[in-house]
């Protein structure tokens, strides 16, 4: 291990905020080891007493060894920038993350990836899309990459996980307080079956300014940026910003002219920032990657009986609540309600919160 | 000189027998309780001695120790001044009356007029039980007892006419046993499932839970008609037969809050206490042990509206009446039970503003309130409701719509077929309804073909409905499959009942 690893692997189980760690790394310089860097007057200049004291009882080899061995008991990697395994994605960023705390499948950092965001709370437009668009990008193959929050990113992650496929989650906080905390057991589900990545400690926990952060990450390993749903002052903009910044492909989903949650991504596509995305293969497309498997329009394989045909009929021209279906097809509401739940199972229809339908 | 009269108290619905002894003796003048008496008798001292004096009778300038037997259980409220008067006069020489052979129940006023009390029809049941047949009660009071058989019951209005026909002067008119069917008839609900426009699904929901008795949950934006929906709920429930009908009358008797008119509840109650009701007044108890909106429901409807803004313990307190059908209030001085057989009826909004899931409004709340907000229904609670609907706002198309809406009566019938087919399956059990099966009779009474077992197997997996939906929608199948008179279950009703778990799903937040 080199000394500027070995220092960063110390640095890490302090919660210390960037702007030292990059003042510290700057110290360092051409000292040839840690010992050299604690005894130089610039040091104690730089970190309090008893951040020196805590750091000098922690910089021996045998507290490293130990430290490192009891994250990977829990199960956790650490990867910093110095690593030979930190990806190439990030290793070129300007503001790249000095050390990136990683839980289950390390490979996935490197591979072809599409980061999904958008709002906490989407339309049920901004649901159906981004499950559609999410499953036709697992299907190819495509890395989901996320940021575990409410809403968008959460539905991205269990639909990359429902179909088999490979997503990433972005903490913005340490593995021990997963936020949302209702979002745990996916985090459980994406550490076992993808990757879960934080540059932050264990146990560290979520402020304002961690998320906004973790964004750039989310941009920076991912090969484009597809925003289903957000408003155009959301969180979601940094890691639109960041993404542009860094030279990334931008996707938008049209969405209508009036609705506050598709402001952001008409304005992408309206600036021409954006792609303007309406099925998974434009975003391929437009990353040039290979399409092995192409999404089948279901209706038309489904062989649907006399009554289920109306059904579909009635919520042909968008979303329709039961109120609507019952008033206006022939059913009876016993028979309309069953029969909405077989078309829902066969996945045909899909229900949304407040009993309102739509086609899948 | 020594009397004795019988009159009986109250603990919970049940009476017990009160022998009221008084000694009136030579000594210095004065009037002594004993027996566990609270304030109220300990006051009717008072109203007693005046009531006599005013009435026009000689107050006995002695010595009068009075005692409530049995001696050792507390007994409360004013409906022993009747009887601790004509026991006072009964120990004059000059007045010779036999008060023997009756249960004397009434409040006294100043001027001998006998006022009404509460709890007379239980109080009179009981003591049919001990063996009581005669009883004087106030006039007022007199209805209650108007559907009982097999005693006698004699209103009085005035402390001179009791004395008067005990002494064999007048003659009173014992109170005619009334006609319970008649009384049924006459009763006309008010608000009709036709008044309600469109809500097809809810309607629906509603009858399946009126039919099954099966507890429901409305989720939907405010102003969507929830409350309306529950209060026409009671007319599409099953008539009380006479022996529920009694039961409600009863708990309406001891919480004074019956027609006098009537004399007994004919239609099913529907009680909707606010959700800044204290638990107390929700179970029932108190120091002086009074009913609580959950024993007033008992045989009806309990509506909570805006259930997660109950109190959470005000909630968990209904864990135990909803299981066993009652309700048991422990306190210091007594153990008293409720019954508390209630329909619960809870709505809700689907958030803190509610609005999510609105097809027209959009919804201001962040992901986090959403989710406290439902995280306020405990899983307990949850577990025993069977059937979630959502309810969306009405448009104004509907709302002007000429189309005619089905009536309560029509929807009733349906509800009785069901529930006469629920009475015959459970007619060797103790619960009546297909809400109340335990697991071996679901097991045994809900038989799936394959076809309807693969729709709930795929229903489980493709729907991510949690575990604990099974056997609620099997009961649920269970009812519609009634509903249409079908012996099996067959797959129409059980895809149309996982339709009612919405609560279960996944999409919320």
């Amino acid at each position: 291990m080199r000394e500027e690893e070995k220092l960063l692997v110390l640095l890490s189980q302090f919660e210390l905020p960037l702007k030292k760690i990059d003042n510290i790394l700057n110290c360092l310089g051409e000292r040839q080891s840690i010992d050299e860097f604690f005894k130089s007057k610039e040091c104690k200049k730089l970190i309090s007493e008893e951040l020196y004291a805590n750091m000098q009882v922690c910089a021996s080899e045998a507290r490293i060894r130990i430290y490192l061995e009891n994250l990977k008991n829990s199960g956790i990697e650490l990867i910093t920038k110095f690593s030979d395994n930190y990806p190439e994605k990030l290793a070129y960023l300007p503001d790249a993350p000095y050390f990136l705390f990683c839980k289950g499948d390390i490979s996935l950092l490197s591979a072809k990836s599409i980061a999904i965001v958008g709002s906490r709370t989407p339309s049920n437009y901004g649901r159906i899309m981004t499950d559609k668009l999410s499953e036709g990008l697992a299907k190819n193959g495509v890395c989901i990459v996320s940021g575990l929050a409410y809403g968008v990113d959460s539905i991205a992650h269990r639909k990359a996980l429902d179909e088999g496929g490979k997503t990433i989650a972005v903490l913005g906080s340490g593995f021990n307080n997963i936020y949302p905390a209702e979002h745990s057991n996916l985090a459980k589900d994406i550490a076992e079956k993808g990757l879960l990545i934080s540059e932050y400690c264990p146990s560290m926990k979520a402020t304002r300014y961690t998320f906004p952060q973790r964004n750039r990450i989310i941009a920076g390993l991912s090969d484009g940026v597809l925003i289903t749903e957000a408003g155009i002052k959301s969180g979601t903009v940094h890691t639109k910003d960041f993404a542009l910044d860094y030279g990334k492909e931008v996707f938008a989903l049209p969405g209508n002219a009036n609705s506050e949650k598709s402001e952001l991504p008409n304005a992408l596509i309206k600036s021409g920032q954006g792609q303007c995305v309406t099925e998974a293969e434009d975003i391929l497309t437009g990353l040039g990657m290979e399409k092995n498997f192409k999404a089948q329009n279901k209706q038309k394989s489904f062989q649907l009986s006399l009554e289920e045909q109306e059904i579909v009929d009635l919520l042909s021209d968008g979303d329709k609540n039961i109120e609507f279906l019952s008033e206006k097809s022939t059913l009876n509401i016993n028979i309309l309600n069953s029969y909405l739940t077989t078309l829902e199972i066969r996945g045909i229809i899909r229900r949304m919160p407040g009993g309102v339908y739509s086609l899948a | 000189m020594l009397s004795k009269v019988v009159s009986f108290g109250l603990r919970g619905i049940e009476g017990f027998p009160i022998s009221v002894e008084t000694d009136v003796s030579n000594g210095l003048p004065k009037f002594e309780i004993v027996g566990l008496a609270d304030t109220a008798i300990k006051e009717a001292k008072e109203r007693v001695r005046t009531a006599i004096k005013n009435s026009g009778y000689e107050y006995p300038n002695k010595r009068i120790t009075l005692n409530l037997a049995p001696a050792d259980i507390k007994k409360e409220g004013s409906l022993y001044d009747l009887a601790i008067a004509i026991s006072i006069l009964a120990t004059s020489d000059k007045l010779e009356i036999n008060p023997k052979n009756f249960v004397y129940v009434g409040e006294l006023s100043f001027d001998g007029l006998v006022r009404r009390v509460k709890g007379v029809l239980p109080l009179i049941i009981s003591a049919r039980k001990h063996g009581y047949k005669k009883f004087i009660v106030p006039k007022e009071n007199a209805s209650e007892a108007g559907f009982i058989e097999g005693v006698e019951v004699y209103p009085v209005s005035t402390l001179t006419e009791c004395v008067n026909f005990l002494k064999g002067e007048t003659i009173i008119e014992k109170v005619k046993v009334g006609n319970f069917d008649e009384v049924v008839s006459e009763g006309e609900c008010i608000l009709d499932f036709s008044s309600v426009k469109g809500q097809q699904r809810a309607k629906r929901a509603l009858e399946i839970a009126a039919a099954g008795g099966h507890n429901l949950l409305m989720i939907g934006p405010p102003g969507s008609g929830k409350s309306m929906l529950a209060k026409c709920f009671p007319s599409i429930l099953p008539d009380l037969t006479f022996e529920e009908a009694l039961e409600v009358t009863k708990i309406a008797s001891i919480a004074g809050e019956l027609d006098l008119k009537a004399g007994i509840v004919s239609k099913r109650p529907f009680r909707s206490p606010h959700h800044t009701a204290s638990t107390v007044s929700l179970t029932g108890g108190g120091t002086n042990s009074k009913p609580g909106e959950i024993s007033l429901a008992h045989n009806g409807v309990l509506f909570l509206d805006e259930l997660p803004e109950y109190t959470r313990h005000t909630i968990e307190t209904l864990r135990q009446p909803l299981e066993d059908g009652v309700i048991t209030v422990a306190r210091a001085n007594a153990t008293v039970v409720y019954p508390a057989t209630f329909n619960l009826i809870a709505s809700m909004n689907p958030c803190p503003c509610g609005n999510f899931g609105s097809k027209d409004r959009e919804c201001h709340c962040s992901p986090n309130q959403i989710h406290k907000y439902l995280a306020k229904l405990s899983g307990p609670i949850m577990d025993r409701i069977d059937i979630h609907v959502e309810v969306d706002s009405v448009s104004y198309d509907d709302l002007k719509s000429e189309r005619e809406e089905e009536c309560s009566i029509s929807i009733k019938q349906r509800v009785d077929r069901a529930r006469q087919i629920q009475l015959d399956r459970f007619k060797s059990s103790s619960n009546f309804s297909n809400a109340k099966m335990s697991v071996p009779q679901t097991k045994k009474y809900c038989k799936l073909d394959k076809t309807s077992e693969e729709i709930l197997r795929t229903a489980f997996d493709k729907l991510k409905l949690s575990a604990r939906a099974h056997d609620r929608i099997l009961r649920v199948a269970r009812t519609i499959a009634d509903l249409e008179g079908q012996e099996f279950i067959q797959p129409q009703h059980i895809a149309e009942a996982i339709g009612y778990r919405s609560l279960d799903r996944k999409y919320w937040g």
